[in-house]
């Protein structure tokens, strides 16, 4: 596991991965904090952090479309399937590096934390929770994210699904409040990664929040581990 | 070392390989030979614990690959059709990954990569991202890539296709030299190549195993013998049937007058065969112009097998 990790993050900064990554969050990350902190003259991490949430929808994708699919796609997932690494050992690797790079991009963000405790006040705690969201968003997108490039057969077709499974998520928030029916509402908020958050986002620690998500990436992660199981005995 | 217990895989409806056994032993160079789709790749593919078969077992010294993958896949260097190569690392890290997955002790992976990149003739070009590397390089990274860990047991497919001539000798020699030191298994259709590498070849057939022979053997138990003697036709062919009942006699087409061409099937191998038969030929007064032991061609098996 420990080798996949590392040659991972090695992919992501060999090849522009990484750095595009990095790059597009934190320029777009920038812009938001421009918009809703600095020309609002405004305190308010929380609704900041909100807002930064939305971009691991569409991030998440770049991070994972390679991991699995490219690996078909190539033939190097022969050297990783014959060699004496457990497919729970590959998938978890995998996985790892790619939170290492969402973590890191999550700490560049605590620039704009400086700069908000420069010019005003911030709460730690409230601020650690928010965090704590943040984080485990980011990190159960990825799960999903990579359970589809496990399906997919090309990076692009994984990064295709990757976005579309984001993006119905965020849709269930919108479907939630439009449908009428209590029970469906009530599942559809259940299931919902953006609900889930908001009480992260109030600074409540919440422990419901916190297993959900954890529950999340590990059953997308079992989900991943099965599935190129059977696609290695080729069912 | 390998094993393979009436093992069967299916692709949905297609049956790639039907009900294969065989068994390599240690140190042996066994090539597999069969047309395009004859499940050459498939058998490969079992072997290493790509996939499971849907029937039978395939076992690595004596362990069963479904139960001890582990153990079993720390046997076994593998190069695939495709070597699997990532195009952004150069050739040092990309052993050096490989021999972490193979785990290798961490102490002694500098020395195990120099030890595989000057076996391979790779020192020039281990800084080079493989991605730029030619294609004799690449293939020669395959095969240091199935070097890493020091595997009892090389299982290399179609290991020179698409190669140049000069790349094709040189990937056969270095196969050549594995060979001493591990058990070699390789597919391919190129026949000369088989026969210069491997004493035992295995045929495949629309998935299933058509034959499985040591060309050191005589075949069948039989060793043929073609001769030439002078004299007259007649004369001769009624002297060399009254040599030995149990020699079978075949008269060939005459090519020069005055000398008579005819194969000889005697049972035995041919180091015993020939003197024994050269003894009874002179007992015979029969005089021998050109004597030698005929062996069918590996093409004409090949071809006849797989009809």
């Amino acid at each position: 596991m420990r080798a996949i990790f590392k040659r991972e993050m090695q992919g992501y900064f060999y090849t522009p991965v990484g750095y595009v990554f990095l790059g597009v969050f934190l320029t777009v990350s920038s812009v938001l904090f421009y918009l809703s902190i600095m020309s609002q003259r405004s305190g308010d991490l929380p609704a900041f952090i909100g807002q930064m949430s939305y971009l691991w929808m569409l991030l998440s994708p770049v991070l994972t479309m390679r991991l699995l699919a490219e690996e078909r796609q190539k033939k190097t997932d022969q050297l990783l399937m014959t060699s004496p690494v457990s497919l729970p050992g590959i998938v978890l690797g995998k996985y790892l590096a790619a939170v290492a790079v969402l973590m890191a991009a999550a700490v560049l963000t605590l620039l704009y934390v400086l700069i908000v405790g420069i010019y005003g006040r911030i709460y730690p705690a409230e601020l650690a929770v928010n965090y704590l969201g943040f984080i485990l968003q980011g990190c159960a997108f990825v799960a999903l994210d990579l359970f589809l490039s496990g399906c997919a057969a090309t990076p692009v077709t994984a990064a295709v699904l990757a976005f579309g499974a984001n993006f119905l998520l965020w849709i269930l928030d919108l479907l939630e409040t439009a449908v009428r029916v209590n029970w469906i509402s009530e599942v559809l908020r259940f299931m919902s990664l953006y609900s889930r958050n908001e009480s992260f986002l109030m600074g409540q620690l919440s422990i419901a929040g916190i297993i959900y998500d954890l529950s999340f990436i590990a059953v997308f992660l079992a989900l991943t581990v099965f599935r190129l199981d059977r696609k290695r005995i080729g069912r | 070392m390998i094993e393979l217990e009436h093992v069967t895989k299916r692709y949905g409806q297609v049956t790639a390989l039907r009900d294969v056994s065989l068994r390599v032993g240690e140190r042996e160079c066994v090539g597999l030979l069969g047309r395009n789709g004859a499940g050459k790749t498939t058998a490969l593919n079992l072997m290493t614990g790509y996939f499971p078969p849907d029937e039978g077992q395939v076992r690595i010294g004596g362990l069963s690959m479904l139960e001890h993958a582990r153990e079993c896949k720390r046997k076994i260097g593998y190069l695939p059709e495709k070597p699997p190569l990532y195009d952004e690392m150069t050739v040092e890290s990309y052993l050096r990954f490989v021999c972490e997955l193979r785990e290798v002790a961490r102490a002694g992976i500098p020395a195990h990569v120099s030890e595989i990149l000057a076996l391979c003739g790779l020192e020039e070009v281990r800084g080079r991202v493989l991605g730029h590397l030619s294609k004799g390089y690449r293939q020669r990274a395959g095969i240091a890539q199935a070097l890493c860990g020091s595997p009892d047991v090389l299982i290399l497919d179609e290991p020179t296709v698409g190669l140049d001539p000069k790349q094709t000798v040189e990937i056969r020699e270095l196969i050549r030299a594995l060979a001493g030191e591990h058990t070699v298994i390789f597919s391919s259709h190129i026949l000369s190549e088989v026969q210069q590498l491997c004493s035992r070849v295995i045929i495949l057939n629309e998935g299933r195993m058509v034959r499985d022979f040591d060309r050191r053997m005589p075949e069948n138990g039989l060793c043929r013998i073609r001769v030439k003697i002078a004299g007259k036709e007649e004369t001769v062919i009624a002297a060399l049937k009254r040599m030995d009942p149990e020699i079978a006699v075949e008269q060939l087409p005459a090519e020069e007058s005055g000398i008579v061409g005819a194969r000889l099937c005697v049972s035995g191998d041919a180091a015993e065969a020939v003197p024994r038969v050269f003894r009874m030929l002179a007992a015979s007064s029969l005089p021998v112009m050109m004597m030698a032991e005929e062996r069918e061609s590996l093409e004409d098996v090949f071809l006849r097998e797989t009809q």
